[in-house]
């Protein structure tokens, strides 16, 4: 480079201009690269595609992303603003708002935003083939969830770290706060049942990782204690000791399984483990968090963080081919794996890689109290995002690594495949995916379990992909069995992290409205109100979860599309509240940016509900499948036994109607709600009244990047 | 060849202190520091009542993501 400027510059040419060239030269090239590996993706149809052309055309389109569009955002859109003191600095307390320095905090909004959904997802919408997730994860990131995390952080950070409720009451009506609150509320309850049902999915009758699961408790206690009583807050020392444990056990569960007699005590049907996870999310969410949940969550944090790396790692190294093809013949909505066309159903069903509005929490309340300079949101807000989606596009190359008839053997239910492995065998080859039931056989034997078929939910597949290629990476198919395990604990891990911190946020939310009504229930430390509020949200998530166990079509079917399209929903919400706030700002010229993912959004979750609900076909349409039971009954096709559970699947399948409804409908009030806003502010009606803190300059120098004197 | 070891050893000095910030081991380190910074009326926590206060704090709003 240096010789290049020397000899630019004796040629007439000033080094600041040839710098300038060689930048943009450098970026073509990366645009160049990340287009021709987009093409390769979407217009190859060889034999098998290396998994190498996805991390290239993502890192590639993350990075022009983040070049251009993210740096759009901040100076125009935005206009970041570096002297102006943020939440941290005004308010510094130590405690929350906690100025901290841009890597620390990007690894702290990375590991509260990636959870299961990334990971699942697009192991799910595999079934459509590797092309429309893989493109899905890469736009909606770049233009729709980046762009909703980012600009909820800018909000929340001029608004000493409100949250999106919060804001929502303020800047757009009281009854859109409300209705905000609603939403959360009933998309924690929809999570946290269907992250659950996926960890039932992933236990059920293998006693190797329900054991190792389980020992995760005793160690997240050992951890806890100690942490309180022998070296109060030393989390680093003592989580290295719990991981180590962990480790332990997932190898120790081999042994478990090999054992006839405590195996049998390990092997547990779908509905006992579903009310062991229910009894297990009450107790740790009503026990004080010290004990089991913080631990817990620190165990999670490590092992999520390295088991991405690893995974990262895996495909770098063993550069898998893709065996699935770009697009399956599922795209017309008679998928297995879940029913419905690819239009709207990919776009749902890939929720947390491509957009979240569960983002929309963290990135508003916890984050903006920590964040430095207004300028570091942009690599925060925007940047954790692609990383997310990253994790994504590893996920699905993970999923459509594996041959294809296995990846539909594991995740399609009996009651689509057929109940023997033959008959699924056959069915499976029939759809055009070669598959024996030996080779399944085989490949159960190989890692560990009793079998791997209708195991659907996504994480017994995702598992197997990982395996595959960390055993191509290290061991080999001796290891094949560890590393499974090792990949079912890391999911099963932080889904229960997520159920136990999410059950104890939603019993503050249940205490919250509750105390609307009767005073005294609001109170946290009060103890009845802890219990009866704790068993009220457990109790609503485990009825989810229960009905997906019990669900002949595998409850994924019905349950995940109903989590992706709330969480989608949330994230309408928040682009509602962003578009607001940027028309408040007088950035009427610029508000596509928001406006365009926000129509996206509502076009695909509306027409996603309106299919839920009413579709003909009983495999998509709740009322559908509901009537066509109560049809079988009046026909008196269904013996006598069976009526009551008959029964009661008519009335969970009119439940999630109803829940779809409900929640679509509350999303549309709040949309008219801004409509009337921003039509006052467009007309000059009502002056834009924007509920920003007032500006502060800066108290630090420049430079300064959170490390305390003397530290360095 | 000096200079490398140099930058080596202050990237894992870096690391290593980003790594203790972002778990949460140096959170009662920075507490104090921040509550010497400021004229504080309240009461120093010890490192045990840091601990069990802040955490019931963290685990009462979303911070865990799907």
């Amino acid at each position: 480079m240096r010789s290049f400027v020397f000899f630019a510059t004796r040629h007439g040419l000033e080094a600041f201009d040839v710098m300038r060239i060689a930048r943009i030269l450098i970026w073509v090239v990366v645009a160049a690269l990340g287009a021709g590996a987009l093409g390769k993706i979407a217009f190859d149809r060889g034999e098998s595609l290396n998994a190498m052309w996805f991390v290239i055309a993502a890192l590639c389109c993350y990075l022009v992303a983040y070049r251009l569009y993210s740096a759009f955002l901040a100076a125009r859109l935005l206009a970041l603003d570096d002297t102006r003191a943020t939440p941290a600095e005004r308010n510094d307390d130590g405690r929350d708002f906690v100025p901290t320095n841009k890597w620390v905090l990007f690894g702290h909004h990375f590991a509260a935003i990636a959870g299961p959904g990334p990971l699942v997802g697009p192991t799910l919408a595999a079934q459509f083939g590797y092309l429309p997730g893989t493109l899905w994860l890469i736009a909606g990131a770049a233009f729709a969830g980046c762009v909703q995390d980012f600009i909820i952080l800018f909000c929340s950070i001029r608004r000493d770290g409100k949250s999106i409720g919060q804001m929502a009451r303020e800047e757009v009506s009281k009854r859109g706060g409300f209705i905000a609150q609603l939403a959360v509320l009933a998309i924690m309850v929809i999570l946290l049942g269907v992250v659950a049902l996926v960890v039932v999915n992933a236990l059920k009758s293998s006693p190797w990782a329900t054991f190792t699961l389980a020992m995760t408790i005793p160690i997240a206690l050992l951890v806890g204690l100690y942490l309180r009583f022998v070296r109060p807050g030393r989390v680093l020392e003592a989580s290295l000791m719990g991981v180590g444990l962990i480790l332990f056990v997932v190898v120790a569960g081999q042994w478990v399984a090999d054992s006839p007699s405590w195996a049998r005590i390990f092997t547990l049907g779908g509905v006992p483990l579903a009310f062991a996870i229910i009894v297990y999310a009450f107790a740790a969410s009503a026990l004080p968090v010290w004990l089991l949940l913080a631990p817990r969550d620190y165990l999670s944090a490590f092992i999520k963080a390295g088991a991405i790396f690893a995974l990262a790692a895996g495909i770098l190294f063993v550069r898998p081919h893709v065996l699935m093809p770009p697009l399956t013949r599922f795209i017309d909505g008679s998928g297995p794996v879940f029913a419905g066309k690819i239009f709207p159903f990919c776009f749902i069903t890939i929720a947390c890689g491509a957009i979240s509005g569960f983002h929309s929490l963290i990135s508003s309340g916890t984050t903006p109290k920590m964040i430095l300079r207004e300028s570091h949101a942009r690599f925060i807000g925007y940047g954790a995002m692609l990383l997310e989606s990253f994790v994504g596009v590893m996920a699905m190359v993970a999923a459509c690594a594996m041959t294809p008839g296995v990846y539909f053997a594991i995740n399609s239910p009996q009651s689509i495949v057929g109940a023997t492995p033959d008959a699924a065998a056959e069915t499976i080859s029939g759809w055009g995916f070669p598959l024996t039931a030996q080779t399944m056989a085989g490949l159960a034997h190989a890692v560990g379990e009793q079998t791997l078929w209708n195991r659907a939910g996504g994480a017994p597949s995702l598992a197997v992909g990982m395996a595959q290629i960390f055993s191509n990476t290290i061991g080999g198919e001796r290891l094949l069995s560890i590393w499974y395990h090792f990949a079912i604990m890391f999911e099963a891990l932080f889904i229960l992290t997520v159920l136990d911190a999410g059950t104890r946020v939603g019993r503050f939310m249940v205490q919250e409205l509750g105390g609307r009504v009767w005073k005294p229930f609001a109170q946290t430390g009060w103890m009845p109100g802890v219990l009866l509020s704790s068993a009220i949200i457990v109790g609503m998530w485990g009825y989810f979860l229960y009905q997906g166990v019990v669900d002949p079509l595998g409850g994924i079917n019905s349950l995940w599309p109903l989590f992706g399209i709330s969480n989608q929903l949330l994230a309408a919400v928040a682009l509602v509240v962003a578009t607001t706030i940027l028309l408040k700002m007088g950035r009427t010229r610029w508000i596509w940016v928001t406006l365009l993912p926000m129509a996206w959004l509502v076009i695909i979750t509306m027409t996603a509900s309106y299919q839920k609900i009413f579709d003909a076909n009983p495999r998509i349409g709740f009322l559908a499948y509901a009537n066509a039971l109560a049809a079988q009954i009046a026909a008196g096709k269904i013996p006598a036994a069976k009526l009551v559970d008959t029964q009661r699947l008519i009335f969970n399948q009119r439940l999630d109607a109803a829940v779809t409804a409900v929640l679509a409908v509350m999303v549309i009030v709040l949309i008219v709600e801004a409509l009337v806003q921003w039509y006052a502010i467009l007309s000059s009606r009502r002056s834009p009244a924007l509920h920003e803190s007032p500006y502060v300059q800066t108290q630090w120098a420049p430079g300064y990047s959170g490390v305390a004197q003397g530290d360095d | 060849m000096r200079r490398a070891t140099k930058n080596m050893r202050r990237f894992a000095h870096r690391f290593w202190r980003g790594l203790r910030e972002w778990c949460g081991d140096a959170a009662y380190e920075r507490y104090l520091r921040s509550l010497a910074a400021r004229e504080c009326k309240s009461r120093k926590l010890t490192a045990e009542e840091f601990y069990v206060e802040q955490l019931d704090r963290r685990y009462s709003r979303p911070n865990r993501c799907c």
